[in-house]
């Protein structure tokens, strides 16, 4: 992670490169995957606004954050997340600091991988931070870089690397460092932006995280723009309704436990999330309704929806 | 000396847990999170995935045609633990649906995969690695 120049190393290690791709390619570890732009992408691509910071000795990982942080509205100098991402004792920072670093800011950490997506939220002007390795695999230099851009005709990637801003790397070269983590990629998006190709399981995920954060009005609204794409998604609405109780809002917390358990009425679980958000608005009688709603349903919680009911009905007869 | 100073650091922890109000926090954990909300979901949706398929009829006949009691089957599956049932319908879903002739190939592949796990759990063999094994039959 020594910041330096790519193309210098490359050089000078060229053949040794050659020798050893050979040598994997025998025996089949090396798959290369093609570039290819999704239909009607603009063939070349510069995502604006992501700004640079050149990295420190190690901090690559806090660099390559606070650029993609940057991007997405929140301005943060590397240094500054520096304590929350980097681990001197490794010398780098591992994905899953990255990722807890970026929902600590109330963004959606969402991770890809292959090239296919990569280049598919490229075209859609969202950069992604990339691992790579630079150096072999029984010699690894991991490097975190952000992509901001490609130029398909060049047949090239763009990237803020390093102390480089708007470095251009071959597909090939790109592909032969990024392969190595097994084209790993993160989009750090607001939480009202859906990536390119999203997955509903994985789009939840990440909105989950952002509740386990404390970031509940990010996580609000990362489950409200989950219901435009997947206006039926239980665990969504049962998401929203535990981060607007988070943020005390119970009345619209109310509204979407209802809303779940119409989606799923044979489960229990809203009812219970239901009871007690109905019990703090002061309505008692339907608090202990909605209770009783969910221990008839059962299922394997059935013990803590009994719970809840005995703890309403005894402040109840308070 | 010891006594008295004992007898103060008792008083003090009593005075302290009874200050506690208990209710209140055990009241914010009768909210069940988002986390435990989907995985229960999954489970359930995946238990009621390999149900169904176990009650499908070509399924049933394949299994008696293959020595495997459906009913027995219907027990082994209840009996596996959520991440264990988590991987078995992720490899029901890796299988297109059957039906045609290409479907019929992969419906036995299905199959010799079922039959390896009731075995496996059985004791009889060693193939899947998330098979805990147990003392044979219940």
């Amino acid at each position: 992670m020594i910041p330096g120049d790519w193309a210098g190393n490359l050089r000078v290690t060229g053949p040794f490169v050659f020798a050893i791709l050979l040598f994997l390619a025998g025996c089949g570890t090396i798959s290369r995957q093609a570039m290819t732009l999704p239909e009607s992408s603009p063939p070349q691509v510069t995502v604006a606004d992501v700004p640079f910071y050149p990295q420190e000795e190690y901090q690559c990982g806090p660099a390559a954050l606070a650029m993609a942080l940057g991007w997405s509205g929140v301005t943060v100098k590397p240094a500054e997340l520096t304590p929350e991402v980097y681990a001197p004792e490794r010398e780098g920072s591992l994905q899953a600091d990255l990722i807890g670093g970026a929902r600590r800011h109330g963004r959606i950490a969402y991770p890809i991988s292959g090239s296919e997506q990569l280049l598919a939220e490229l075209a859609a002007h969202r950069p992604v931070i990339v691992l790579v390795n630079r150096g072999f695999f029984w010699y690894p230099e991991w490097h975190y870089a952000v992509a901001i851009g490609y130029d398909q005709p060049a047949g090239e990637i763009i990237l803020h690397s390093g102390v480089t801003p708007h470095r251009a790397l071959s597909y090939r070269v790109f592909d032969n460092l990024w392969q190595r983590s097994g084209r790993w990629g993160l989009l750090v998006l607001p939480p009202d932006v859906l990536p390119v190709n999203v997955k509903e399981e994985d789009w939840l995920a990440a909105a989950v995280g952002l509740e386990r954060a404390g970031q509940y009005e990010a996580a609000e609204t990362a489950y409200k723009t989950a219901l435009t794409r997947w206006p039926k998604s239980f665990g969504t609405l049962i998401g929203l309704g535990n981060s607007r109780y988070q943020r005390g809002e119970l009345a619209g917390a109310a509204e979407a436990f209802r809303r779940a358990a119409a989606i799923r009425p044979a489960d229990g679980l809203p009812y219970n999330n239901l009871a007690q958000a109905l019990f703090e608005l002061g309505r008692e009688d339907e608090a202990i309704a909605a209770a009783k709603a969910a221990v008839e349903r059962g299922g394997p919680l059935k013990k803590e929806f009994e719970q809840t009911l005995a703890e309403i009905e005894a402040k109840a007869a308070r | 000396m010891l006594r008295a100073t004992t007898k103060v650091v008792s008083m003090f922890v009593i005075f302290s847990l009874l200050m506690f109000d208990f209710t209140v926090p055990a009241a914010k954990a009768r909210m069940i999170d988002t986390e435990t909300a989907i995985a229960v979901m999954r489970h359930q949706d995946d238990r009621a995935r390999i149900a169904a398929f176990l009650e499908r009829q070509d399924v049933q006949q394949a299994m008696i045609r293959y020595g495997v009691d459906p009913d027995e089957a219907k027990d082994r599956v209840a009996s596996l633990t959520d991440s264990e049932v988590r991987q078995l319908a992720q490899a029901m879903d890796k299988l297109p649906a059957g039906g045609d002739g290409v479907g019929a190939v992969l419906f036995a592949l299905l199959l010799v995969f079922f039959v390896l796990l009731f075995t496996d759990i059985m004791g009889y063999t060693d193939v899947f690695p998330f098979v805990h094994k147990g003392s044979g039959r219940k």
